[in-house]
């Protein structure tokens, strides 16, 4: 008899409807992609997600010391809301807005000012299926395949359920989108998507989203405390997060805001600079909100997952790490390596094409400036060649940042290299933004699980709305008619414990807060 | 590749940098300490609002500092970020479409003392022909007014050089948040809204 499986068993492991992935995508993850850089991966020795694999430059951060102790707190001003928002992007406005209109008292407190964050810079659009021949179970399958099957089925399911009617509510806030002559919404496709699914306005999808939120929570009674990172969230007797510990930047003094209950709304991390890259992301992204719940006991996924996104600038290196949206690949833009060759589909996941990029790069066919820099071809002559004028209606941003880097997109192509995009994981969260902790709700890019280990394009002003609004209906709803007994920072002194107990280095504090280019220091 | 250094003022401080750093990155580069009024550093937040005079030129520009580059005896101040318009508005206070004019001016009174003064022009950073979107919108037409704050990024440069206090800023997104609060009504999205209304479109999460 011949080496084989045998037929009955052969039989049952069949699925009909099961996604196959070629061989190659998985080796050419595996070999280039930077989430399996040898020696970049530690295993977490304190706190919940203790053992749990976890990028060496964020555990340092997991597994630091708090920056406050109780005398830092002796007479600070306390403050008392219903709900405490913490971050002022896309997320965190719909969760205020949301739990105001629901009658909440509502704080939303910002490191930097309401609306600086990743969601203005968003530039590709937001995905809902609602194109004829498309379904929220295609968009849900998309989102489980491009994420590798490790997506929290349950939230997947919720999202692409809410994604039109999250369309919806931004046109009522005043959000414009793209339209034919018929009045349809303009659809793209996103890459590794099975249909044309991204709604959008030119390649400031984001900007038109935040200016529109912005206005909308300034016109609202939500408290907005400008310029107020949070150092560490507050926990009650019952083990609830209770409210959190601002620093006023402005005032230079740390105060205490209490709340029933805490959205946080962070983002991302990408100014950590993971492995070295450059970074899409703005300057508050830190990473900060996965540290201070990590503290009070919330359960982290996926903390070795970073996306890179393949079209960061390469050159002039003043522009490194600037974002060439995914936009410009669905009109139909392709990569080229050195040689003039191209070596990808343009429209596979994210991952992927990153992957195949940094394998042209260190097999010698990237292109070299300087000696330094090396990327490979974004050929945007090719397509205004094949429809002049189109790039320069559908994507204003692109052509202005090629005008800060003295380019001329239509007669040169630009020089691209990946560049740190978005955290995979993050906070585990139910689906109505609710952390492991009471009282604690996370949206947004802070939370785990929507995404699997690969974001698909337009999931993530997807996501931000849709959670952002769960969470705060549900915040709102769920407001005990006494608030906590007792609030403070105890839970430190367990942290404290086991970081001596793991001989943690006690001299590296965290959050981060700022990158160190900006040489701010706590008084 | 060694960069040429140049010689600026950056708040009141003489700063030597790379000439490729905007003026964010060269107040860091000297370092000082900033991040008040950094946001994006791409120049769609509005956050990072400067003052810039370039050397032996009388004019004084208002700009963003991060999409600002240094250039030999410039000199530029940040500029604080301005408290928020005192111009409050509902969306939902206005019934209809045809309520929209008059909702415009009791929100935005002061559009019709405009001095036609161009201020707020000369000090958008992104070139939009912000007088003119204030006229337009005095006139009550909104879409032709929403349409050339298209990539307005809330810097209120204008807001801050306007005498007469009109926030144009503000008066060009009211105009793009009511074209699209009252007249964007795309058949596709409602179409499938309807089959979800009617349960028709469930996810099967059971593979």
């Amino acid at each position: 008899m011949s080496k084989g499986i045998p037929y009955d068993e052969a039989l049952k492991r069949y699925q009909h409807d099961k996604e196959h992935t070629l061989p190659e995508m998985n080796e050419i993850l595996r070999d280039y992609h930077p989430d399996y850089y040898p020696d970049s991966l530690v295993k977490l020795q304190v706190g919940i997600n203790k053992g749990d694999l976890c990028h060496r430059q964020l555990a340092e951060m997991l597994q630091a010391d708090a920056r406050i102790d109780e005398a830092d707190l002796a007479g600070t001003s306390i403050t008392e809301t219903n709900v405490l928002v913490i971050g002022g992007g896309g997320a965190g406005s719909a969760a205020a807005l949301t739990a105001a209109r629901n009658g909440a008292s509502v704080i939303l407190a910002t490191k930097l000012r309401l609306g600086d964050s990743n969601t203005v810079m968003a530039e590709g659009g937001i995905q809902a299926s609602i194109e004829s021949g498309d379904t929220p179970q295609a968009h849900y399958d998309d989102t489980l395949k491009a994420g590798h099957n490790k997506a929290n089925k349950k939230l997947v399911a919720r999202m692409v359920m809410d994604a039109p009617d999250v369309i919806r509510w931004l046109i009522q806030e005043g959000m414009q989108f793209d339209q034919n002559e018929f009045g349809d919404l303009l659809t793209r496709r996103p890459g590794g998507a099975s249909a044309n699914r991204i709604v959008y306005y030119r390649d400031y999808t984001g900007l038109e989203m935040m200016r529109v939120l912005r206005e909308s929570v300034s016109n609202s009674n939500i408290e907005v405390w400008d310029h107020s990172p949070v150092v560490e969230l507050l926990s009650s007797e019952t083990g609830h997060c209770a409210g959190a510990v601002i620093y006023s930047v402005e005032e230079r003094t740390y105060k205490m805001i209490k709340a029933q209950a805490v959205i946080l709304a962070t983002g991302g991390i990408g100014r950590m600079h993971i492995n070295g890259f450059p970074t899409t992301n703005h300057f508050g992204a830190t990473g900060d909100g996965l540290i201070l719940a990590y503290r009070l006991g919330a359960k982290l996924r996926d903390l070795d997952s970073f996306q890179y996104h393949p079209t960061g600038v390469a050159y002039p290196s003043h522009l490194a790490g600037s974002l060439i949206t995914e936009g410009v690949r669905s009109a139909g833009v392709q990569l080229l390596n050195a040689l003039g060759e191209r070596f990808v589909d343009e429209l596979k996941p994210r991952d992927y094409i990153s992957a195949a990029i940094l394998r042209e790069c260190a097999e010698g066919r990237g292109v070299v400036v300087d000696d330094q820099t090396v990327g490979v071809w974004l050929d945007t002559p090719n397509m205004e060649l094949r429809e002049p004028g189109l790039m320069k209606q559908r994507f204003p941003k692109l052509f202005h940042l090629a005008k800060r880097g003295n380019l001329d997109p239509t007669k040169k192509p630009i020089l691209v290299y990946p560049a740190l995009h978005y955290q995979n994981g993050g906070v585990v969260i139910d689906e109505n933004g609710h952390s492991t902790i009471p009282g604690l709700y996370c949206v947004g890019e802070v939370s785990g699980g929507i995404h699997g280990r690969n974001r698909i394009m337009g999931n993530a002003l997807l996501e931000i709305i849709s959670f952002g609004r769960r969470a705060g209906l549900q915040a709102a709803q769920n407001l005990s008619a006494r608030g906590h007994k007792k609030s403070g920072i105890e839970h430190l002194t367990k942290l404290r414990r086991e970081l001596s107990r793991a001989n943690m280095p006690m001299d590296v504090k965290s959050p981060m807060l700022f990158p160190a280019c900006a040489n701010f220091e706590l008084e | 590749m060694s960069e040429k250094l140049v010689n600026v003022t950056i708040n009141g401080k003489k700063i030597s940098a790379p000439a490729s750093l905007s003026a964010v990155q060269a107040f860091w580069h000297a370092g000082y300490t900033r991040v008040e009024g950094i946001g994006c550093m791409e120049g769609v937040c509005g956050s990072c609002r400067v003052m810039v005079r370039r050397v032996n030129k009388k004019e004084v520009r208002m700009q963003l500092g991060c999409q600002t580059f240094i250039e030999e005896g410039m000199q530029i101040i940040f500029l604080a970020f301005p408290a928020p318009t005192h111009h409050a508005y509902q969306l939902s206070d206005m019934k209809n479409s045809w309520d929209v004019h008059s909702q415009f001016h009791k929100t935005f009174p002061e559009t019709i003392d405009c001095r036609v003064c161009g201020g707020c022009t000369q000090s958008c950073p992104k070139d939009i022909e912000v007088q003119r979107g204030v006229e337009l919108a005095a006139k009550g037409k909104f879409r032709e007014a929403g349409e050339l704050f298209i990539e307005c990024v809330m810097c209120n440069l204008c807001m801050t050089a306007c005498p007469e206090h009109i926030a144009p800023n503000h008066v060009g997104l009211f105009c793009r948040r009511v074209m699209a609060y009252f007249h964007l009504r795309p058949a596709n999205l409602i179409t499938r809204l309807e089959e979800l209304r009617q349960g028709e479109m469930d996810v099967r999460t059971d593979n």
